[in-house]
């Protein structure tokens, strides 16, 4: 591994222009890996533990915003109204 | 005149958990006369509410059992089933309600 990364950092040396491909194919490779790891481990609709946990988006609080954006809709405002049983 | 108001004390504290249990199913009396549509759930916010649909048929029948199970009123449960009549299509209630009779429901109630 070690003797890869001495020869892509010798070949970088010699054509610097490179080294933007590198950072931004990085950088896509990392958001979606970071992605795909959010929806494992953050999403309400996973459940990883079927015995002790079976219904893991019951968890959630009434006014617990999972998506990254939201348009027109005030999460503040929100609050329990379903009956308790 | 103080045995009445001490027996009167007495009821009262007795029924204040009577009272507390009556005045949550007043308010949810109150919100299913003003039932207009199924409010939004932030626990589906996606476009997808199938588990929606699936999750308060599963919460009507539970809290069905749970309060029929404790003898205490059961019009509360109402709510959950004015909200799954409005999100489910008829065919899923029906179906599911057939499987519910013959025993091969496959949620856990």
């Amino acid at each position: 591994m070690s003797s890869i990364l001495g020869l892509v950092a010798k070949q970088l040396k010699s054509h610097p222009a490179l080294i933007p491909l590198f950072v931004f194919i990085g950088g896509g490779a990392t958001m979606s890996m970071m992605y795909l790891g959010r929806l494992a481990l953050k999403n309400p609709d996973v459940s990883w533990d079927r015995k002790n946990n079976p219904e893991p988006w019951n968890n959630m609080q009434p006014d617990q915003q999972y998506k990254l954006f939201t348009v027109n809709m005030d999460y503040s405002k929100l609050k329990k109204d379903r009956p308790d049983y | 005149m103080s045995t009445l108001n001490r027996d009167l004390l007495l009821s009262l504290s007795a029924a204040g958990h009577n009272e507390k249990l009556s005045k949550m199913s007043e308010t949810i009396e109150e919100k299913i006369k003003s039932y207009r549509t199924a409010p939004f759930d932030a626990r589906f916010p996606n476009t997808n509410q199938t588990r929606n649909c699936f999750q308060n048929y599963l919460d009507y029948h539970r809290c069905n059992k749970a309060l029929s199970a404790t003898d205490q009123d059961v019009a509360p449960c109402d709510w959950y089933q004015r909200v799954y009549k409005s999100l489910c299509p008829m065919s899923w209630v029906s179906k599911w309600d057939e499987a519910i009779e013959s025993g091969s429901f496959p949620g856990k109630i």
